[in-house]
């Protein structure tokens, strides 16, 4: 049963920002709002950043910037998005769901199975917080181990390195499935950056070499042992793609 | 606090709560075409144009709305008539039940707007978000080609079947090199081979337009939910957290003292009355093992109490405030550990009635021969045997049930519900609320699919009890998640087929045992496990065959009616046993199965032993049509079986990691239960020469309407359209049983022929006299009148003022009904296509082609349409749809996606062919259709997998962890 009892739509950053901190009400930020609206995410009360927040992708310097409801769609139709990013973004969910959904939402989400999350790692992704006293750059990967980092805190942007190749595999039940385990990478200075869906509580940038070390939690789809197995199967074929050797 | 949004172009300000979805408010506020299909808004049935983008206004807050554009399908609607788009749709076959049209004409709109000149990747991307158990997908996304293109301006082709040429000629051999040939067809286009033996028709045989077709296009309100009722109030049910277990006490006092609650029900204070909830005949087989609420529950969903309430909002909160206390009781959810005589037992209460062995919950044993097995299997050159296990599935129509009751105004009760079975939810109800029948009305509107989950009396009793016990209308919807754990599902079994072999190919004996779960009530456990045992063991031929079954309680979601009832699991284990016999005695697949398969004249001698109407059959009945041969040709052709022998194509060189492979089954339903199943037509005249046609049968979304229409219509000599159609309406309309074992087209369809026949009588006798013509036989109805042999005419509506106002004055009518004697199979071949990635057990369907013979098929448009929609529902139940339970038997995937049907954009190819019989005891040649496309796909996939890499497997589904491990030990 949904639980919202309030609905606010501030102006500006400020308002948001205050009607989120209220020690009394348990508030939740709402971009495109889906999860919460379906009752996933359970809120007393909601901020609608609708009216404040920057829908707008600009690039420059190798990096693109993408404000925090850009709505996945647009993203995937932006040319100046990395195939990487518009594929996996296009995993997110259907038509309906990637009109909805925002940048912002799917990275504060942070689902264990999110492939846009992932190759966002890959890409280096720098995720802009604002908070009631300043505004903070913090690595993804950073975020996703400490998801704290966003308490009392509204995504603003997100920003990736746009540069170089990448590749990406997955096994899932069916091809638009959620994918039990998908592997992605990105050809990076020295080596490459890999990223793993469906092997952690989060996806996780991952060495090639920690990959047998790997815990996964286990479902009906997956077991902890499979998961590892698709990890590392997933992983070489990436790197292979990438040119690496496996 | 408030919403304002442009709607359809005007500008509006709703009420609405700071919880309430935009779904709510726009169903609120009479935009009926805004449908639900899951709170967490999968299914995309409730999809609007949100600033022209398709988004589910199921998960959207209605005050995020505010100051946006929104557009339903009312915005679209001409004030008659069709847009392009909804006429693309209705062309193209691509409405069933219709229940999610509105929302997929929408997302056509939002695509064409954007991009003219549409793909077809485009197409499917454009429909991913709205789930369909119906159609396939096939038909709609070309349907969204084919509003493109009208939209363009192009010139559009009819859509017409493709008729095509036969490759068996009768009494011949097939064309095996015109089988090598792919066919190029138009991918709307019906795939039609005639028969030669089909008289020449003008209505029947063609692709008619669907009689409800405007308003299901239009998104008008026709469904159960799409209705107000002044003084409604909303019911919401308390379900069981515990697979098993007493209920010691429930104190609802919190619950009745919260302000806007009517009523609180429960074992308290409902009557105690037995019944069996499956749908079917008088008198209900049994077990009777169920009553409204129990001081038991014995499943996780399981009924407690339920609520009615001024508010949904109320009723679930007050659901909360129900206090039970449970004293929990082991639980078992294997059915082969259930009836091991160490399981706890599910029913222990000393009124149940009619359980086979409760004690150790063995509902029903089942045990049928033919002949004398053991001694057949001691002469066979070769014997085989195999165990495999089917799963647990949901239907999963998108239109959970739903289900409205209230009292006339001569306090009789009326129940609008979502059902397939309106007659025998009206008898069985009326025990269950202490009222005669005579004081209870059913009536079934359009209904979002039901594919047998609706053949049961789930909630109608619950809304009757809350209606009687308030005075004020009733609605009760499942959500999602509820229509996951409280309603039905197919039946799990465990079955082990014994064969025995002679080398020269043919069975000389078979057994199947199975152990059947119908979870802890028996809705449905004879007759489904019957008909597993009879599709088990009258495809082929076989001197010696025996059937043991047991049923067993467990405490798992209840089993019940599911499109195929009982053959897919069979089918499966047949199919799978019957290719491993081939391979291990190095015979050809085909040809083994050739050899055995029954043809024409073969007896179905287990259909005196097993079915509901067997009972009743005074004779064994004999295969009277079959185009099996016909069946396989066809199918190998489209999906290019020859390359099963190319090395090359096997293992795509470029593809290191991945098998390729094709599989084939034999599928063999049943048209109706003989001797049993009854239907009722009533047709009468009107002043303008057309006609009402009443009948109880049940649409479901499947064109039933249609085709009946049509019969009608071909008799009469007039167009489908001047058949105006009403359904399924216990005061209105003639009995019918319903909607289930693919009785619709051979029964009824027979009552409404001779219901038809009569009025053709009438006609000719009135239109002799109006034409001083002496012979009655030499009046030809055609074109709407009636002819004399010298070409003088008198058109029906001349008749018809003739006979209603002017002379002699009589209304043309009559009333007829049909059982069947006979139910006479339909065959089918199955192929699959599969991309097995060795490495990771990943399966990808590549493309299904079934070739069916239903005989003559009325509609070839609405039949291609039950067999693509069929198969993907087959695909699901073999490649990914699961229900799983968690060690306390809580469902852990109760939601889609976790629980994975097919989308639009991920689709295989497949294609449906139709392969003319003549069947001389249906109409007009027909036989049915709608339940075989359920029964080939999973073993075709596993025969598939099995001739792409050499691993057989013997469970479904083929999810990759289970593959993989095959792949490992295989």
């Amino acid at each position: 049963m949904q639980t919202i009892h309030g609905y606010h739509r501030p102006a500006d950053l400020e308002e948001a920002l205050a009607l989120l901190n209220r020690s009394d009400t348990p508030t939740v930020v709402i971009a495109g709002g889906t999860r919460v609206a379906a009752g996933l995410i359970q809120a007393g009360e909601v901020v609608d950043i609708q009216a404040l927040a920057d829908a707008s992708i600009s690039s420059a310097d190798a990096h693109v910037s993408y404000g925090s409801l850009v709505r996945l769609q647009d993203l995937i139709d932006s040319e100046d998005t990395p195939a990487l990013l518009a594929e996996t973004a296009m995993r997110e969910g259907p038509n309906t769901l990637r009109h909805t959904a925002t940048v912002g939402g799917t990275v504060a989400g942070a689902d264990a199975e999110s492939e846009l999350v992932a190759a966002l790692l890959a890409h280096e992704a720098t995720v802009t917080i604002a908070r009631p006293d300043a505004q903070v750059d913090v690595p993804l990967d950073e975020l996703l181990d400490d998801r704290s980092l966003l308490d009392g805190g509204i995504i603003t942007a997100v920003t990736v390195d746009a540069g170089g190749e990448t590749a990406s595999a997955r096994t899932g039940r069916t091809p638009a499935d959620t994918s039990i385990v998908a592997a992605v990478g990105r050809v990076v200075p020295g080596g490459f950056r890999l990223a793993l869906t469906g092997v952690g509580h989060h996806p996780l940038l991952i060495e090639q070499d920690d990959i047998e070390r790997l815990d996964p939690p286990g479902d009906f789809r997956g077991s902890p042992a499979y998961r590892r197995e698709l990890a590392a199967v997933l992983s070489k074929r990436v790197i292979a793609m990438l040119g690496g050797a496996v | 606090m408030k919403t304002t949004f442009t709607l359809n172009g005007t500008e509006r300000t709703y009420e609405c709560a700071p919880h309430e979805s935009l779904r709510t408010v726009l169903r609120r506020e009479g935009f009926f075409s805004v449908r639900f299909g899951a709170e967490t808004g999968e299914t995309g049935s409730a999809a609007v144009l949100f600033d022209g983008r398709l988004a589910s206004a199921e998960v959207m807050l209605a005050a995020q709305a505010d100051g946006h554009t929104i557009e339903t399908i009312e915005g679209l609607n001409p004030p008659r008539g069709l847009h392009p788009i909804q006429q693309a749709f209705v062309d193209a076959g691509a409405v069933q039940s219709g229940y999610s049209i509105p929302a997929m004409i929408l997302a056509a709109k939002a695509l064409i707007a954007s991009n003219p000149n549409p793909t077809e990747a485009d197409a499917r991307d454009a429909l991913s978000g709205i789930l369909d158990r119906e159609t396939g997908y096939l038909r709609p996304v070309h349907a969204v080609l084919r509003a493109a293109a009208m939209l363009r301006g192009d010139e559009v082709s009819p859509v017409e079947p493709a008729l095509i040429e036969p490759l068996v000629p009768l009494g011949g051999s097939p064309d095996m090199g015109a089988a090598n040939s792919p066919l190029n067809l138009p991918p709307l286009a019906p795939r039609v081979i005639p028969s030669p033996e089909v008289p020449e028709t003008n209505v029947v045989g063609k692709p008619e337009r669907k009689v409800d077709a405007i308003k299901l296009a239009k998104g008008h309100p026709a469904f159960v939910d799409d209705i107000e009722m002044r003084g409604m109030i909303y019911a919401k049910m308390l379900y069981s957290p515990h697979a098993h277990a007493r209920i010691v006490s429930i104190d609802d006092s919190a619950a009745r003292a919260l302000p806007g609650v009517h009523a609180v029900l429960h074992h308290g204070n409902v009557a105690r009355v037995r019944y069996a909830s499956g749908g079917q005949s008088y008198p209900n087989p049994q077990p009777y093992d169920q009553v409204s609420f129990d001081n038991k529950v014995r499943y996780v969903g399981d009924r407690v109490a339920v609520v009615a309430a001024e508010t949904i909002e109320i009723a679930e909160e007050a659901v909360g405030l129900i206090n039970v206390e449970y004293d929990v009781l082991p639980a078992v959810f294997d059915e082969n550990e259930a009836i091991s005589g160490n399981a706890p037992v599910i029913h222990d209460e000393p009124d149940m009635e009619g359980a086979h062995d409760a004690a150790n919950n063995i509902v029903q044993h089942i045990g049928a021969e033919v002949g004398d097995f053991e001694a057949g299997l001691a002469s066979a050159d070769r014997t085989f045997e195999r165990t495999f296990r089917v799963h647990q599935v949901q239907p999963t129509p998108i239109e959970p049930h739903i289900a409205i009751a209230w009292l006339d105004s001569d306090e009789r009760l009326v129940i609008r519900t979502s059902t397939q079975v309106p007659f025998h939810v009206r008898r069985m109800v009326a025990p269950l609320l202490d009222l005669p029948v005579r004081d209870i009305r059913i009536v079934k509107p359009r209904i979002g699919g039901g594919f047998g989950v609706k053949q049961e009396m789930l909630i109608e009793d619950i809304v009757g009890h809350l209606a009687l016990a308030t005075g004020r209308p009733v609605r009760l919807e499942l959500n999602r998640e509820e229509e996951f754990i409280s309603s039905r599902t197919r039946h799990p079994q465990t079955i082990t087929f014994t064969s025995g072999v002679n080398n020269d190919g043919m069975l000389v004996a078979q057994r199947m045992r199975t152990v059947a779960n119908t979870g802890p009530y028996g809705t449905h456990a004879l007759t489904v496990q019957m008909v597993s045992g009879l599709r088990g063991l009258s495809t082929y031929n076989c001197p010696n065959k025996l059937f043991d079954c047991d049923v067993a309680y467990t405490n798992t979601p209840v089993a019940g009616a599911y499109r195929g009832y009982g053959a897919p699991q069979a089918l499966f284990a047949l199919e799978a046993h019957m290719e491993d016999i081939a391979a291990e005695m190095g015979m050809d697949a085909l040809e083994f199965r050739r050899r055995n398969w029954t043809k024409v004249g073969d007896p179905l001698d287990v259909a005196a032993e097993l079915g509901e109407g067997a009972a009743e059959m005074k004779f064994i009945p004999v295969v009277t049509s079959s185009g099996m041969d016909e069946c396989v040709v066809q199918g190998q052709r489209a999906v290019g079986w020859q390359r099963r022998y190319d090395p090359a194509w096997l293992q795509p060189a470029d593809r290191p990691h991945i098998r390729r492979g094709l599989g084939f089954a034999m599928c063999m339903h049943g048209s109706a239960i003989s001797g049993l199943d009854m239907g009722g037509a009533s047709l009468k005249i009107n002043d303008d020469g057309s006609f009402n046609l009443l009948i109880g049968a049940t649409d479901l979304g499947t064109g039933a309407d249609t085709i009946l229409a049509q019969m009608a219509a071909e008799v009469l000599g007039v167009s489908t359209a001047d058949i105006i159609v009403y359904a399924a309406d216990t005061d209105m309309t003639p009995f019918d049983v319903g909607a289930y074992a693919s009785s619709t087209t051979y029964v009824s369809g027979m009552a409404v022929k001779k219901a038809a026949d009569e009025v053709h009588r009438q006609i000719v006798t009135r239109a002799a006299l109006m034409l001083d013509v002496e012979t009655l036989g030499e009046i030809e109805l055609k074109d709407g009148a009636a002819f004399a042999p010298d070409g003088r005419s008198v058109t029906l509506e001349e008749v018809a003022l003739h006979s209603l106002h002017q002379d002699d004055q009589h209304q043309i009518m009559a009333t007829a009904s049909y059982v069947a004697p006979d139910s006479p199979p339909p065959y089918a071949a199955q192929f699959a296509e599969v991309e097995v990635d060795i490495e990771t057990g990943q399966v990808t369907i590549e493309n299904l082609v079934m070739a069916v013979d239903c005989g003559v098929p009325i509609n070839p448009l609405t039949s291609a349409g039950q067999i693509e929609g069929g198969m993907v529902q087959a695909l699901g139940y073999g490649h990914c749809e699961e229900m799983v339970l968690d060690e306390s038997g809580a469902m852990v995937n109760a939601r889609f996606g976790p629980y994975k049907i097919y989308r639009a954009d991920e689709m295989p190819k497949i294609e449906a062919y139709l392969v003319q019989t003549m069947e001389k005891s249906g109409p007009f040649g027909a036989k049915a259709i709608a339940e075989i496309p359920k029964d080939g796909v999973a073993p075709a996939i596993r025969n598939a997998i099995f001739n792409a890499t050499g691993v057989q497997i013997d469970n479904l589904p083929f999810t990759p962890e289970r593959v993989w491990n095959a792949l490992q030990t295989g």
